[in-house]
């Protein structure tokens, strides 16, 4: 225990300042990046709707279908934006307002008031979604699979080509701890890294909502969500880390390992059940706690490539998870074990 | 089992299908032992297999009693100074002895201590808050035993050792090896020169092709190569008959007809008497089509071995 502590702190600086990692951080701070973006444009909108003349929505909603734009501009006052175009027979025109909370489009054809469209100057609901969807789509599938692609393959893998691995063979310590002292290293950075990302994406998605919006949530579902959230980062870290660490153990090549994983990862809701259960993936979706946005209109291939069936509840993908990665990690020992040093070409 | 030999029992390697040993027997006492050998010939091979970094296809080796197996009881008691010459990364030469011994499990303070100490045997003390990567070759070779002997260990393995050192280093090292076998420990190194061990080492171990062609103390292994017996196949249509006069004369180990009809196989330790002797046959009137040195490869090893690769 003591020695996987060692080795974890020796190793440790390798792993989070490694050549090798820089793009590792820009995966994992892509998520707070965009929301960052997000928070600036919505803070631009709102600045920009401030100044401008707010109509009382109780006028703007008494307007019934077939009012004239002359009747409807006596009423609510001159608005921010017309616009007028002809399209066949039809003449259009668009009057454009604000309510003081949403945006609001009269739109008229011929002259008789058809639709009035409203959208708010952003919707939390909506971008809780979005940040769903961005956290299953990019951050669990793409980011941390090759973050911790880049983290622990490396760390076997990497001191291959180092030729430097060695030194750790020649400590007293049994293979099974080298192999769970540099998991712990990899582990820790990532965790670090990823876990960090996600908090500060979602510090991103709650920085720009109104206060209104924000107090329910923070009295409601925040908590858990940011900690689900964590969790299911630091999960996936941990599930993904072991199979690469294993995979740096037994390939050369990084690409293969890779290549197949994502394979594999992709078309999981097609394998047998049994099969299932032995991917990362396959947890780590029901750790989210609100669920990706999904196209009901997607062809069918697509639907189950991205949602493949998952375990009903949290609390069952939270030990499948953990058994899925101690298997890899046992392998890992094992082929720890018979591994020899070979840096070619010596 | 107490035991304080390090043993090949039958062991062979290979990488790929390619040899690095082959049917290796060895029982290697404490004191300094020399593998001799040209390059390829399977000395790091052996090293390796001893401390561990690779496992053996075939047969088995132990240390003192332990099996490589075990990293965690033969490193306490193997320091193996290995001919990489990397590093790791970004280290300075005090860290990188520093932390092996944390490793090992010493408490810091000690572990520190042991290193200054270490660094100093080596001479490198001023060069110790440097980065490895800015060493000179000679420097990391010193850095690496410092490493291997910072813990004390009881086997201390060095592959070429000797190599780029200057002879004021070299004759400092060469003491620290003769302190450690007077202590009643192993030092096991290579070289490809038997001049450059012979003179003190206890022991010699010969290799050539992954095999071990002689081993012993130094006297004796000297002697063995001055009397390795030759073979000969000598090309004639009546081999009884040479085989009967040839007998007559010294030297000859062994004479067999060749079972592919091809002539006489005989084994001598004495060439020019040899030579003579069929000179001699022929001569006698015995018709005589050729004579060919059938391992003139080890001939060359010898003659390489003994000549100091000249
Ligand atoms: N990793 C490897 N892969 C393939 N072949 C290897 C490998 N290591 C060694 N060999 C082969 O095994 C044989 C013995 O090599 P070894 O390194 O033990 O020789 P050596 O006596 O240490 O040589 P040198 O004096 O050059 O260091 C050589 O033929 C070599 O080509
Ligand atoms: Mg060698």
């Amino acid at each position: 225990m003591n020695q996987i502590w060692i080795i974890a702190r020796l190793e440790i600086r390798r792993a989070f300042f490694s050549r090798r990692a820089l793009w590792v951080y820009l995966l994992a701070l892509f998520p707070a990046a965009l929301f960052l973006g997000r928070a600036a444009s919505v803070h631009y909108d709102r600045r920009e709707y401030a100044a401008k003349p707010a109509t009382p929505a109780a006028i703007l909603d008494r307007l019934p279908a077939g009012t004239t734009d002359k009747d409807a501009l006596a009423a609510a006052g001159p608005p921010i934006r017309d616009r007028q175009w002809r399209r066949g027979e039809v003449e259009h025109r668009s009057l454009h307002y604000f309510d003081g909370y949403n945006r609001v489009w009269l739109q008229f054809e011929n002259g008789a008031l058809k639709t009035t469209r409203r959208l708010p100057l952003h919707s939390f609901e909506q971008d809780t979604r979005i940040y769903a969807g961005v956290f299953q789509y990019f951050y669990l599938r793409l980011a941390i699979f090759f973050g911790c692609l880049g983290i622990f393959l490396n760390l076997f893998r990497g001191e291959m080509i180092d030729k430097s691995l060695h030194y750790w063979f020649l400590a007293p310590v049994r293979r099974e701890t080298l192999v769970l002292g540099k998991y712990c290293a990899g582990l820790i950075a990532a965790a670090v890294i990823f876990g960090g990302g996600a908090l500060l994406s979602f510090a991103a998605l709650l920085s720009y909502q109104t206060s209104a919006d924000l107090e329910t949530y923070l009295q409601t579902d925040a908590l858990a969500h940011g900690l689900w959230y964590l969790l299911a980062a630091v999960l996936g870290c941990a599930g993904y880390g072991s199979v690469f660490l294993a995979a740096g153990l037994v390939l050369r090549n990084p690409i293969i390992p890779a290549l197949v994983m994502l394979l594999w990862e992709s078309i999981n809701g097609f394998l047998p059940e049994l099969l299932q259960k032995l991917s990362v993936l396959h947890y780590l979706q029901s750790l989210c706690p609100v669920p990706a946005p999904l196209d009901p209109s997607a062809p069918p291939l697509a639907r189950m490539i991205l949602s493949p069936a998952a375990p009903a509840s949290a609390w069952t993908a939270l030990p499948g998870l953990l058994a899925v990665t101690a298997l890899v990690l046992y392998l890992a020992t094992r082929a720890a074990r018979r591994l020899e040093i070979n840096y070619g070409g010596e | 089992m107490s035991d304080d030999l390090i043993r090949f029992d039958r062991v062979s390697k290979f990488y790929g299908d390619v040899l690095g040993v082959n049917k290796v027997d060895l029982r290697i006492p404490p004191g300094i032992t020399s593998l001799v050998g040209p390059n390829g010939s399977g000395k790091t091979t052996l090293m390796n297999l001893m401390a561990g970094l690779i496992h053996p296809g075939s047969g088995t080796v132990s240390v003192r009693g332990i099996s490589p197996f075990a990293p965690e009881q033969l490193m306490r008691i193997l320091g193996y100074a290995t001919q990489y010459d990397a590093a790791p990364r970004g280290l300075t030469g005090f860290d990188f002895v520093l932390s092996g011994l944390l490793l090992h499990g010493f408490p810091r303070p000690d572990a520190v201590r042991r290193a200054t100490h270490a660094i100093e045997t080596v001479a490198l003390t001023s060069a110790a808050r440097r980065k490895i990567a800015a060493y000179s070759k000679g420097m990391r070779q010193r850095i690496r035993l410092a490493q291997a002997i910072a813990h004390d260990p009881a086997v201390l393995v060095l592959d070429e050792p000797l190599n780029g050192l200057d002879p004021v280093v070299r004759a400092e090292t060469i003491a620290l090896f003769r302190d450690y076998a007077a202590r009643g420990r192993h030092v096991i190194l290579s070289s490809h020169v038997l001049q450059e061990v012979d003179v003190f080492s206890d022991q010699v171990i010969l290799i050539a092709n992954g095999m071990v062609v002689a081993e012993g103390a130094i006297r004796s292994v000297r002697e063995e190569i001055h009397e390795h017996p030759s073979q000969y196949l000598l090309r004639c249509a009546e081999p009884a008959r040479a085989a009967a006069l040839l007998f007559t004369h010294a030297g000859i180990l062994e004479a067999r007809i060749d079972p592919g009809g091809a002539g006489l196989l005989v084994i001598t330790r004495q060439r020019e008497a040899f030579a003579l002797a069929v000179q001699r046959l022929a001569v006698d009137g015995l018709a005589i089509d050729g004579l060919e040195p059938l391992d003139e490869n080890v001939d060359a090893l010898y003659e390489y071995l003994i000549g100091g690769g000249k």
